[in-house]
């Protein structure tokens, strides 16, 4: 019961943080289902099909979702942010139904037989990924970051290449989502298309919103809160898309430039001033 | 049989279109992305069913499905866009209309359940067929291609030729200036919210009455199409959405035709990711003025 409280939590918290990766260059992704779905098959055919162990399986899944990522984002970035959003959406439908229709990995059905996460790979991920996005933001890649989310024109104004700077977000992002994926699917032994659907990939941009994305906090804190709210309140499970709903609608008309706006600027920044 | 698919495709099509044309206004005035709008068609049909259900006749659960609709409308716009009007709230906007979404679906499962309810109506509506040229065609499927066409070119008539559809193309060029020359902007933003939403409801009316069900997961999958459709036509271009969810609604159905059903919306996403690529303004979108705005 513990074991499965500490990877769905560590789980949730690296989805957050990948959500909060590609938002950090400004773009908002619905795609993190789809790329949890990628962890989660390719990793599983390879330990499953190949007996593979689990870790370098997860990493070449990560590997393999990121490239889905940057090869789709590609176009979409070369023109306005708000079509980004439509492909991340075209992503997660995409790949679900693609799934769906392999019958090597159980098309509808699901694919089952994988074992092996261990707490602790979990909690090694988050600590991982946490120390990683708290150099950046101590590092001088955090103000280019900053630059592109604030005002595009002006970065590639100054030399920055925006695109390129937004598609490393997206690959990053993705490559996190899939290896959360694939640890979770390790974890739940069988899973099916159906649990990394558009819904999920909206709960994970939701986890990081209502945490706060203006530091690297604010979406683990997110992820816990709405991982382990449903678990404690008895019944609230299948209120859970409308109390996410409602939650959301009332954050944002109450704040509606504090929670997403990044009108602050970094951190370190604002020390020295 | 391949020309019948093709005229099952284009009425596909239309109600693709229906939605799509939502969309697109929504997103030509406001700038914005509705992600709400597939739920307001997904409870169009289920406004249907209730009040057929309730002894309404077909006329009058139309009008009652128009009626709502547009109240829906009025309410997302509220909620979800009042607040969230300058250009650089484009997220925000989106994830709050998601939000709204969310809600609706879940609240309409409550209500009616997860699986799909069927929807029967009074006498031979639903089977009739009437034979053209040697092909049986469902009169039914005939009438709503037909009706849908007839509300576009409305649309498409309000928007360019009358007094109201000169105000929204100001909003849409730029509100600010828009409200310089006395526009009531947010007065404006309500009439689109209701014209597209009405357009989405009867679109799911449609819907519902053509398969003879309603489920509460068509939101996500034949909503979420509706908003590829626009990108493949040009976000913000009425004709493109047309001609969009015509293109898709054939396409979809030539693959059902050819034993790769299961593959359609992928087809439609990669479709929109290869006009992303080829021209990214969409099929009719023109660069200039949007991506000033951007």
């Amino acid at each position: 019961m513990m074991q499965d409280y500490i990877v769905f939590v560590g789980v949730n918290m690296v989805l957050a943080w990948s959500v909060y990766v590609i938002l950090l260059a400004g773009s908002l992704s619905f795609a993190n289902g789809g790329f949890m779905a990628i962890g989660a098959y390719a990793s599983g055919v390879l330990t499953v099909k190949f007996g593979m162990p689990l870790i370098p399986a997860a990493l070449i899944a990560g590997l393999i979702a990121g490239a889905v990522g940057v090869l789709v984002g590609f176009p979409a970035l070369r023109t306005r942010g708000i079509y980004l959003m439509l492909v991340t959406v075209g992503i997660t439908v995409s790949v679900k139904a693609v799934i769906e229709s392999i019958d090597y990995v159980g098309g509808i059905q699901g694919f089952g037989g994988m074992v092996g996460t261990r707490p602790w790979h979990v909690i090694a991920l988050v600590i991982l990924v946490g120390c990683g996005l708290w150099f950046l933001s101590k590092s001088p890649l955090q103000r280019i970051l900053d630059a592109v989310r604030e005002d595009e024109l002006s970065a590639a104004s100054l030399g920055i290449n925006t695109v390129y700077v937004k598609l490393v977000c997206l690959g990053v992002g993705a490559f996190l989502a899939a290896v959360a994926g694939s640890f979770y699917a390790h974890h739940l032994i069988h899973v099916t298309p159906d649990q990394f659907g558009i819904v999920v990939s909206v709960f994970i941009v939701l986890y990081a919103v209502l945490g706060g994305t203006n530091n690297m906090w604010g979406p683990p804190i997110g992820g816990v809160i709405m991982t382990l709210i449903p678990e404690v309140v008895r019944g609230l499970e299948s209120w859970r898309p409308t109390a996410f709903g409602v939650i959301i609608l009332v954050l944002l008309l109450i704040r509606p430039d504090g929670l997403l706006a990044f009108r602050d600027v970094t951190t370190r920044a604002k020390k020295i001033w | 049989m391949l020309v019948e698919q093709i005229i099952n495709g284009v009425v596909l099509g239309s109600m693709y279109a229906l939605i799509a044309q939502g969309y697109t206004l929504i997103f030509g005035v406001l700038d914005k992305l509705n992600f709400a709008h597939g739920e307001i068609f997904m409870l169009g049909g289920f406004v249907c069913l209730a009040s057929v259900a309730l002894g309404a006749s077909l006329p009058v659960a139309i009008l009652i499905t128009a009626i709502i609709s547009g109240l829906l409308g009025l309410m997302v716009e509220f909620v979800g866009f009042r607040k969230f009007r300058s250009a650089d709230a484009h997220i925000t906007a989106a994830l709050s209309s998601f939000a709204i979404g969310l809600v609706l679906i879940d609240l309409s499962q409550k209500v009616w359940g997860a699986e799909p309810v069927a929807l029967t109506l009074p006498g031979s509506l639903q089977t009739a067929t009437i034979t053209i040229a040697g092909l049986k065609i469902v009169v039914l499927r005939l009438a709503i291609l037909v009706i849908s066409l007839l509300l576009m070119l409305v649309l498409y008539l309000v928007v360019l030729r009358t007094g109201l559809g000169r105000r929204i193309r100001a909003v849409a060029e730029s509100p600010a200036k828009a409200a310089l020359f006395g526009i009531n902007v947010t007065r404006i933003n309500q009439q689109v919210f209701v014209i597209a939403s009405v357009m989405a409801g009867l679109a799911g009316l449609a819907l519902a009455v053509r398969t003879g069900y309603s489920s509460t997961d068509v939101g996500f999958t034949f909503g979420l199409k509706a908003l590829a459709i626009m990108a493949i036509g040009g976000m913000g271009d009425l004709r493109g959405a047309l001609l969009g969810g015509l293109l898709v609604g054939v396409i979809e159905a030539l693959a059902f035709q050819w034993g790769v059903g299961q593959f359609a919306d992928v087809f439609v996403w990669l479709f929109m990711i290869a006009i992303l690529l080829l021209r990214p303004a969409g099929l009719f979108g023109t660069l200039v003025s949007k991506e000033i705005r951007a």
